[in-house]
């Protein structure tokens, strides 16, 4: 039966093929009782040229062209622009006109495919024990046969950046595009950064503790902990400037990219302060590149990130204030009140129910628009600016020439989920099979 | 010096000693000698003073007091010149020489002898029984003023009873003055091993059947269970009683429970009072109130300043002037020093209260008479009265003046004293004779190191020399050289004598002896006023907001009449989206609705009111957001849930009107909302549905007459799937669900039935009524179809289970809630007539949402099946147009029914449909008015009315965020000023708020979301 599934979705990937398409949509109407247990086979290499074409073309870096095209052969944009530019032969052509054409949306800082279902401990495999821990590689526990994974591309996110959680220093992330037979085919970026969970100066009290009690013990805990990590990225450096070490120590190896270059330091923070603190400790060790991650203050320490050439993964936009008194908007606001201080950012989604909610990431930004940035200044930060956050901007984030085809087509905002729409996706050119089980189980019931 | 402790010591031996029951040790002390203090300032209360006034004592109490007593032969006199004397304070809330004693202690953890089930109740354990002396904390007590607190064991729900206790170090029969003095109670289990209860609604819940058992107990003489328990509160109930409260939304919770059950009591407050005064006035109950004050924030570092909230900077600056604005108010109170972290500052307190603007006399009124007032024992304590118990202070000045010093503490005639009264009345200046002429002498300094000077009266300075003062006790030696001669130098030694007067021998060169004296000039002596450019600086009486959140109300507005002219209306109606159309609302509802509405058509005659119009050209008009599936708002934990059953718990009893998420639930369009209690078992507590009457109390948020709703739960939550180790209660299972329903309703029918059958007998026959059992009472209500059911749910089998049982047992099932898999059976839930209130995309968190699918509404939708859309979640409550949004995205559902999942559709379930839900004449005023279709990622709320009042508008809201950084500017200014001035601080920490799901156990102090 699988083969039948597979001959059936080559053909249909390699041309528009409506008899196919028909076969499969009687098949999957009155066929048996099989169709909750199809999988979406991952995408061959590109092998046929693709135009798409007459639709809105939303760049990425802020430009939009109407009535343009995106071609690419070869897993590569070879073409971007007005449609009636497009004179080169593509072998398929997809019209997609009164459509939206973007580049696949990134995900920065999520669990999806380290989490399948938050309860059940056996699923989940996103923090381990220990609290230096830039050893542990997130991609080796990446599933690429999370169903979860499905759900996602459906509303047009097609790269993500995998990130344990953990006490301190969680492990190492890696980034995969969301459509691979194995972890290896996923990779497309292994070990791109260390993420490390900044100790706040504020420990965190419930509504009922009583305020005026400082807990003394967990000031000083914490001084521990900032010696701590201070002593050990002091002997990670070291160790970084040996080339060829005699001995392999395993933790301060995966420090090395952070000293020498190629790994990206990721701090969670989101006050004032601990973001200061963090970006000053990540300078005086020497650590070349950093990230704040979460980042609700950024917006008040923005002169210090934007000269410190410091980004930020911005924590989920749909939140509640932290502090009781915040405006009611601000964490919706948050990306316009960065973008006017000139600090690069994108957006994550973590906290609650974040793998299963990771398609709502387009809303996000959605929210931003409605909140001080433009329609494109918002997409940017789930595209080019994610990108570059993330350090993978030579190869996608924009729909430009020479970077890989990850392309994306609705037929209507991508931003708003009323319109949301998603019916076609290309990663690196390989269309994209846009079902999930979600959507069989609709069919299902919806015919019973 | 030596002399005087002698006498001291005489004196302590003579003063009180009546009969005692206690074998003798010695010969008796058989004379009573009484004791005389004569030349006092006699405050006979806060306010009658008598100058120069005797105050007669005599074995222990006040024999006479005037300005002329005849004093008996025997009298041993104590000049007191210069002295004041006051009425000891009685603290009216202690838990002196109690504090040790728990319940786990008590009953090492298991229940002992025939009493109730809840080992919360103690009310039987009486402080007499079980007090021990507490030197230091008496002393400590005493040092501060205090003769007589009324002491009670703390701990529990019903605590027990107090004793008024007096703090003479005496064998303890005697300092017991009167024993059960009133019965206390509050809503914390304290150490109680029981489960039950593990939230304050279960608290409540708790309270109120007891107090309903003990009622009952109380009526009748023949006890199927004989309840020592129920025994001592039935009592109770009909005397005096004591509730704690630890914030204001608690003392008119306790308000509520009084006025239920009609009991005489009052309720000991947590000083922040202030910001519900009004409502605390209407309950007309009288009140404790601490005096304690939080300490600053250290706000220098502007970044650890965030993390101080508004309400905390508005507290301290607030907290001081509460006594002041209570009293003002009319509330009647009494203070207490109990929960202060140190007693030393009590009275620098005390008078940052009078410069707060409490009257002073009121200010030691509330310490003495009020509390003896209050508790039945101003017959003898709490004032300097003839045949009163002679607990009295000496002091220095004034109670609050600055420079006052409480010299002693008199306990039923027992002196003990604090610090001498001589040394510190040398300051001061002085006329000097010598016999050949007068001097000024000045001294300054402190004991050992005393300074002087001495010049001749009425001479320049010039003739100023230097005088070497020594003391030792009483005596006194002055030595200086008249024009730093050497052969004028005068040497003079003497006795010191109260009031201010020194007199001796001197010697002056050539060795001849002389008599001298000196008098103190500026005598303090009668004086009663307080040195108020010494008061501790006021702290700023701000402005109050309701609530007392940064994002409260400064004033809180108004209903008016308001056409809003060319929107795009979503009526939910019959009209369905009106484009170009206007809206009228009028004395909080929806007047009319359409095109061109003409005022002079709409209010023909002559009472046209006044009409605010309002262009809404572009915008959209919705009537308000109803979540059918909310937490917000609640105190002190949304689970009971250590029984399976506890329909008998109510989230109406604890809505917490401060919470600031009514006011982002507002900001998103929300009016409506049922709070639910959680899912942590099978049959939870009964629902509130308020409206986000943002900025009134807690009665203010409540819906009127509304329908009665309870929360049921299935699945993972009520079968403990998702803790680490399960308590092992029943049930572990859905088999286990099952039964649980079925026996509630088994045992319901039959309570029911009891009741019929005990109504329908002729009165004569009647006997006593069945027990009112108010778990019982609930789902005895939901049979009768007088209470709707709300069900958490998510897999097809738990959801086919609730119904078949229903059916069975004769209930009917109102709402699914959750129902991620109700499409699986759409068609069953449909033919029931249940409504499905779903999330829009949640999935995967748990096992038994694997199968949820977000076209899961659609589908139910479809079916036939009402369908809404609910949060579970302060945050997203505040996007849910956008949830609503996701059903048009998932399943093409159209705009318009995707709307009413949000809105009319809820309101249905909540059988609110025929007051909210829609905009057509006549239903409430809830009014959101959008910047564009509300279904759009880019749609903004500007203006939401609830009733026709503006609770939310977003230029208003503009505004008040820059006042809200002045305020917390000026305060933190303040605070920075005061840390400058020696107050102590303490380092800013952040205040998160408590946020339910369905699945939060406990009271919110542990940390305990699971799921929703």
């Amino acid at each position: 039966m699988s083969y039948f599934f597979k001959q059936i979705d080559r053909w249909c990937r390699n041309e528009r093929c409506f008899p196919c398409l028909l076969i499969i949509a009687v098949f999957l109407l009155f066929g048996p009782g099989h169709v909750s247990a199809q999988r979406s086979i991952p995408a061959p290499q590109q092998t046929r040229s693709v135009l798409i074409t007459k639709g809105t073309v939303h760049v990425g870096d802020g430009r939009t062209i109407d009535e343009g095209a995106v071609g690419f052969r070869n897993g590569v944009i070879d073409f971007v622009g007005y449609a009636y530019g497009a004179t080169a032969k593509y072998d398929t052509t997809i019209e997609a006109s009164g459509q939206h054409i973007y580049p696949g949306f990134i995900a920065a800082d999520t669990r999806l495919g380290l989490e399948e279902i938050g309860m059940v401990r056996a699923s989940v495999d996103k923090q381990d024990v220990g609290s230096m821990e830039p050893e542990l590689r997130s991609i080796t526990a990446y599933s690429v046969d999370s169903r979860v994974i499905p759900t996602v591309r459906s509303n047009g996110v097609l790269l993500a950046q995998i990130a344990p959680e953990g006490v301190m220093i969680s492990g190492s992330s890696s980034i995969v595009q969301l459509d691979a037979w194995d972890n290896d085919a996923a990779t497309m970026l292994a070990d791109d950064g260390v993420f490390l969970n900044w100790p706040s100066a504020y420990d965190r009290k419930g509504w009922w503790a009583e305020p005026d009690e400082t807990d003394k013990k967990k000031l000083e805990e914490r001084k521990t902990k900032l010696g701590t990590m201070t002593a050990f990225f002091q002997k990670a450096k070291a160790y970084s400037q040996d080339l060829s070490p005699s001995t392999i120590d395993q933790r301060l190896f995966a420090m090395r990219g952070l000293f020498l270059g190629g790994k990206t330091l990721f701090i969670r923070a989101d006050a004032a302060r601990d973001i200061t603190e963090a970006v000053q400790f990540a300078k005086a060790q020497g650590v070349l590149r950093t990230v704040i991650v979460g980042g609700y203050d950024a917006w008040r320490v923005a002169d210090l990130l934007r000269e410190s050439k410091v980004d930020v993964v911005l924590r989920r936009l749909h939140s509640l204030p932290l502090r009781p008194e915040d405006d009611v908007d601000l964490p919706f606001r948050i990306p316009s009140l960065l973008k006017e201080r000139g600090v690069r950012f994108c957006l994550g989604n973590a906290g609650d129910h974040e793998v299963v909610g990771l398609r709502n990431i387009p809303f996000l930004a959605g929210t931003a628009s409605a909140y001080g940035l433009t329609s494109e200044e918002a997409l940017r930060t789930i595209t080019l600016d994610a990108a570059a956050v993330l350090g993978i901007d030579n190869r996608c984030g924009s729909l430009t020439v020479g970077k890989d085809a990850t392309v994306i087509v609705s037929t209507g905002d991508a931003l708003d989920m009323r319109t949301n729409n998603i019916v076609h996706a290309f990663i690196e050119g390989r269309r994209i099979v846009l079902d999930d089980h979600q959507k069989q189980l609709y069919r299902m019931y919806k015919d019973r | 010096m030596r002399t005087l402790l002698i006498t001291l010591a005489l004196l302590l031996l003579i003063s009180s000693h009546g009969q005692t029951i206690e074998p003798l040790h010695h010969v008796e002390d058989a004379a009573k000698i009484p004791i005389a203090l004569v030349h006092a300032t006699v405050h006979v209360d806060a306010r009658t003073t008598l100058v120069d006034a005797t105050l007669l004592i005599r074995d222990g109490s006040i024999l006479a007091i005037g300005k002329k007593v005849d004093l008996p032969k025997d009298a041993v006199r104590i000049d007191m010149h210069g002295l004041h004397l006051w009425p000891a304070l009685i603290d009216p809330y202690s838990d002196l020489g109690l504090s040790s004693i728990s319940i786990a202690k008590n009953d090492g953890g298991s229940a002992v002898g025939a009493r109730h089930w809840n080992r919360a109740l103690h009310p039987e354990l009486r402080a007499d029984e079980l007090i021990a002396n507490d030197t230091a904390r008496t002393k400590e007590l005493r040092k501060q003023g205090f003769a007589t607190v009324i002491t009670h064991r703390m701990d529990g729900i019903a605590r027990g009873t107090s004793a008024a206790f007096v703090l003479d170090d005496g064998p303890l029969p005697k300092s017991v003055i009167e024993p059960e003095v009133a019965a206390y109670f509050s809503l914390k289990k304290g150490s109680s091993p029981d489960a039950y209860p593990r939230s304050q609604m279960g608290a409540i819940a708790l309270v109120r059947q007891t107090f309903l058992d003990a009622l009952q107990f109380g009526a009748t003489s023949v006890h199927e269970e004989r309840d020592l328990v129920l025994g001592s509160l039935s009592k109770q109930l009909k005397e005096r009683t004591v509730f704690e409260a630890e914030d204001r939304n608690e003392v008119l919770r306790w308000g509520r429970i009084m006025t239920e059950f009609d009991l005489p009591g009052m309720v000991k407050g947590s000083g922040d009072e202030y910001a519900r005064v009004d409502a605390i006035r209407r309950m007309g109950v009288p009140l404790i109130v601490p005096v304690n004050f939080p300490d600053a924030y250290d706000v220098e570092d502007p970044y650890d300043a965030l993390e101080v909230s508004y309400a905390r900077l508005k507290h301290w600056e607030l907290a001081p002037h509460n006594a002041a604005i209570l009293d003002s108010a009319g509330v009647s109170f009494a203070l207490t020093a109990h929960g202060r972290k140190d007693l030393k500052d009590l009275w620098k307190d005390m008078r940052r209260m009078v410069s707060a603007g409490l009257d002073s006399a009121r200010a030691i009124e509330l310490f003495t008479s009020e509390p003896a007032r209050l508790f039945g024992l101003d017959d003898r304590i709490g004032a300097l009265k003839e045949g009163f118990r002679a607990d009295l202070l000496v002091t220095s000045h004034h109670l609050l003046d600055q420079r006052n010093t409480i010299h002693e503490t008199w306990v039923g005639g027992k002196r003990f004293i604090h610090s001498e009264v001589s040394p510190v009345e040398l300051i001061g200046r002085y006329t000097l004779n010598l016999g050949d002429g007068t001097w000024e002498l000045n001294v300054t300094g402190a004991p050992e190191k005393w300074e002087a000077t001495v010049q001749r009266a009425k001479e320049p300075d010039s003739s100023k020399v230097k005088a070497t003062l020594q003391q030792q006790g009483p005596l006194i030696s002055l030595v200086f050289a008249p024009k730093n001669s050497p052969d004028a130098v005068v040497r003079l030694s003497g006795t010191i004598h109260r009031g201010g007067l020194w007199d001796g021998q001197g010697q002056r060169p050539g060795g001849k002896w002389f008599p001298w004296s000196a008098v103190r000039q500026a005598d303090r002596t009668g004086t009663t006023k307080i040195d108020t450019a010494k008061t501790e600086e006021p702290t700023q009486r701000s402005v109050i907001n309701y609530p007392l959140v940064g994002l409260g109300w400064t004033d809180l507005p108004d209903t008016g009449s308001i056409i809003f002219r060319h929107a795009t209306v979503w009526t939910n109606g019959a009209k369905g989206i009106l484009k170009n159309a206007d809206v009228c609302i009028h004395e909080g509802k929806v007047f009319a609705v359409g095109g061109d509405l003409d005022v002079a058509v709409l209010f023909p005659g002559k009472h046209k009111p006044t009409i605010t119009e309002l262009d809404a050209t572009g915008k959209h008009i919705t009537c308000g957001i109803v979540d059918e599936h909310s937490h917000i708002a609640i105190s002190k934990g949304v689970n009971e849930g250590s029984q399976s059953n506890t329909a008998e718990v109510r989230i109406g009893d604890v809505v917490n009107p401060d919470d600031v998420n009514i006011y982002r639930a507002l900001a998103g369009g929300v009016t409506t909302a049922q709070l639910l209690h959680g899912s942590a078992n099978p049959i939870g507590g009964q629902s509130a549905l308020i409206k986000l009457r943002w900025g009134h109390d807690a009665n203010g948020l409540l819906i009127d007459s509304a329908p009665k709703h309870i929360k049921f739960a299935l699945g993972e939550n009520v079968k403990q799937s998702n803790r680490s180790a399960g308590s092992g209660r029943f049930p572990q299972t859905r088999m286990g669900v099952e039964q649980v329903f079925v026996d509630a309703f088994l045992r319901a029918k039959r309570y029911d039935l009891e009741w019929r059958s005990w109504q329908a007998a002729k009165p004569k026959y009647r006997g006593t009524p069945p027990r009112r059992d108010l778990e019982l009472e609930a789902l005895v209500e939901i049979l009768n179809g007088e209470r709707n059911i709300t069900c958490h749910s998510y897999v097809q089998s738990e959801i086919a289970m609730l119904l078949h049982v229903a059916d069975s047992l004769g209930f009917h099932v109102n709402t699914f809630t959750h129902v991620l898999e109700g499409y699986k059976v759409a068609k069953r839930i449909a033919d029931h007539g249940t409504n499905a209130s779903t999330f829009s995309d949640w999935w995967g968190y748990k096992f038994e949402v694997n199968e949820a699918i977000p076209y899961n509404a659609a589908l139910l939708h479809d079916a036939g099946v009402n369908t809404g859309i609910n949060s579970d979640d302060a945050e997203m409550c505040r996007r849910l147009n956008q949830e609503a949004a996701k059903i048009v995205k998932y399943g093409g559902v159209s705009e318009e029914e995707g709307w009413k999942m949000v809105t009319l559709n809820p309101a249905k379930m909540l059988k609110l449909d025929h007051r909210i839900g829609s905009v057509e004449p006549g239903k409430d005023a809830d009014i959101v008015v959008w910047s564009e279709n509300p279904l759009s990622i880019r749609a903004i709320s500007e203006k939401v009315y609830v009733d026709g009042v503006p609770y939310f508008d977003r230029e208003r809201d503009l505004q008040q965020r820059e006042w809200i950084a002045t305020e917390r500017d000026r305060i933190m200014r303040a605070m920075i000023m005061a840390k400058k001035n020696g107050s102590k601080t303490k380092k800013p920490e952040p205040e998160r708020e408590k946020l339910w799901h369905c699945d939060d156990l406990g009271d919110g102090s542990e940390l305990d979301h699971i799921a929703p």
